[in-house]
């Protein structure tokens, strides 16, 4: 309704504010756990899931390793995404969040970044575990970076969407809805670099794939930032 | 060069192209329609309530004043 | 509610008309495709009910970034008109689309950058709705309504380059290596005078139905205001 408020804040105390948003997200996580521990096991019954569901016998494996490994990422994302906002609004934080002084936008990256975290590390403890049950190496830097990338621009839209949705009346079932189909140059192109990647492809063609990731991460991050203030205020 | 075969008969799917079409642009109509009466009834009996509460508040305040001119 | 606007009236009148004449133009007076047969008069409607759909998807996210600056509802009620025909002209466009496809490919789905991105839109749209429905606060809902079409428009546009660039399934091609294999066939001129008038006819359309869906959310808004108001 009002318009929206800008507080009067230096670069450091913006950081400051991120990083103490962050930190508070990380450190509640660690002592609990909870939303790893579900994310974790998700992702790994997914991956035996497909062990089940498609004949991955080796030459398959090669072709189909992306998408498996970025379908288990979107849909262990959703599940940290959700729980990581529904936190927030149950135990009335957001409120408290928004009445300190600070930026609105401080919130929005000090939770991009704690939801990235914890992508990140259930990413980081997947990919192991396929490698180990496919015997596929995936110890391959393209692919990390990919991996990285996709999830910035996974996180990002999906904490702005994630905030939305769990003000909405449908709170959980909502944010896959909203997120897929937004997200789907990012599954498009994080696929196709990955492929290219772990098939030693000539750079010249996951060139095109990758700086199309991060021109999706640019201009979202960028968007996110500007919308935050309307979708949380009150 | 070659000699021209008559084009498929595809006339079925014309039509039921053309089908699809009108069906579906006539449900939206409809709907439409349907939504705009609604609102309609929905608006005359907001304003028939809002019209009983404004007498209903009239009475109230009207007792009162002869209350009063009876004391006096 | 004021009545009518006389401007609307006719501007009903000529949608009709515009429509019958665009009908005449498709199914009698342009010839008949060689290769294909007569399905291929589906092509006049199925783009013109493309270009329907994305005139309301580029109202809406213009709508939808008017509203985030304003905050007017005004704009809010239009971005809900927009999003509304568009969701119903791409769905008959998607329609149209795998109809011309079976013949001419064997197939129902083909899943070319135009066909996939506008079923992805259509996804949008109805997830647009879902969040909409969610949402009881009317200062609320317009905000997220407006926020989510911004992340939408930005993202369709992004989609259907990336699928163009990078998904390279070619559609199944049952047949001898004839033009009709890309979907593609040599325009004469009857057949543009088909073309061009059903672009301009569902122009006219679409303004109609805008014009005609934006009243009705005037009018819906003014109702649930009241509701508000009653219920105190």
């Amino acid at each position: 309704m009002a318009a929206t408020v800008h507080y009067p804040t230096t670069n450091a105390s913006f950081l400051k504010a991120t990083l103490a948003v962050t930190w508070k997200d990380l450190a509640a996580e660690f002592r609990s756990r909870e939303l790893f521990s579900a994310m974790l096991v998700f992702s790994l019954l997914v991956i035996l899931i497909f062990n089940f569901a498609l004949e991955l016998d080796i030459a398959t494996r090669q072709t189909v390793t992306a998408g498996v490994l970025w379908v288990t990422f979107a849909f262990a994302g959703t599940l940290g995404l959700n729980r990581s906002m529904a936190v927030e609004k149950d135990r009335g934080c957001l409120d408290g969040l928004l009445l300190a002084p600070v930026d609105r936008a401080a919130i929005y990256f000090g939770k991009v970044i704690s939801n990235l975290v914890f992508m990140l590390i259930v990413e980081a403890i997947v990919v192991p575990v396929y490698s180990f049950l496919y015997n596929v190496n995936l110890f391959n830097a393209g692919l990390l970076l990919v991996i990285l990338l996709g999830s910035i621009g996974y996180i990002a839209v999906g904490t702005l969407l994630a905030s939305m949705a769990i003000q909405a009346r449908t709170r959980d079932v909502l944010l896959p809805i909203l997120l897929f189909p937004v997200v789907v140059p990012v599954l498009i192109a994080a696929v196709k670099a990955s492929e290219g990647f772990l098939t030693g492809s000539d750079f010249s063609t996951i060139y095109s794939p990758l700086s199309l990731l991060i021109g999706y991460d640019v201009i979202f991050i960028a968007i996110a930032f500007m919308v935050f203030d309307y979708v949380v205020e009150e | 060069m070659f000699p021209l075969d008559a084009p498929p008969d595809t006339s079925a799917y014309m039509i039921a192209g053309y089908a699809v079409f009108f069906i579906i642009a006539a449900i939206y109509i409809v709907s439409l329609l349907v939504r705009w009466r609604n609102i309609n009834q929905d608006m005359t009996t907001l304003e028939t309530i809002e019209k009983e509460n404004k007498l209903k508040a009239e009475k109230a305040s009207k007792p009162k004043k002869q209350k009063t001119a009876k004391k006096k | 509610m004021q009545s009518k606007p006389s401007a609307l009236k006719i501007l009903d009148v000529a949608s009709v008309l515009a429509l019958a004449v665009a009908i005449y133009l498709a199914l009698i007076y342009a010839p008949e495709e060689a290769t294909m047969g007569q399905v291929q008069r589906v092509f006049y409607f199925h783009i013109a009910t493309a270009w329907v759909g994305m005139l309301g998807f580029v109202a809406a996210a213009v709508a939808g970034i008017a509203y985030l600056r304003t905050q007017n509802p005004k704009w809010d009620i239009a971005e809900v008109a927009a999003v509304e025909i568009s969701a119903v002209f791409f769905f008959i466009t998607i329609v149209l689309g795998s109809i011309w496809a079976r013949p001419i490919w064997n197939t129902w789905w083909t899943w070319d950058p135009r066909l996939t991105t506008a079923a992805i839109t259509e996804l949008i749209y109805v997830a647009y709705f879902m969040l909409r429905e969610g949402v009881e606060d009317p200062d609320r809902r317009a905000r997220f309504g407006a926020v989510y079409t911004l992340i939408g428009s930005l993202s369709v546009p992004i989609t259907f380059f990336s699928i163009r660039l990078f998904r390279t399934i070619h559609p199944v091609v049952i047949g001898s290596a004839d033009p009709s294999a890309t979907g593609t066939f040599a325009m004469v001129p009857g057949m543009q005078v088909a073309f061009f008038f059903a672009l301009f006819a569902f122009t006219v359309i679409f303004i109609d139905l805008f014009w005609n869906r934006i009243r009705m959310g005037q009018l819906a808004a003014k109702v649930e205001q009241l509701k508000l108001n009653l219920m105190h």
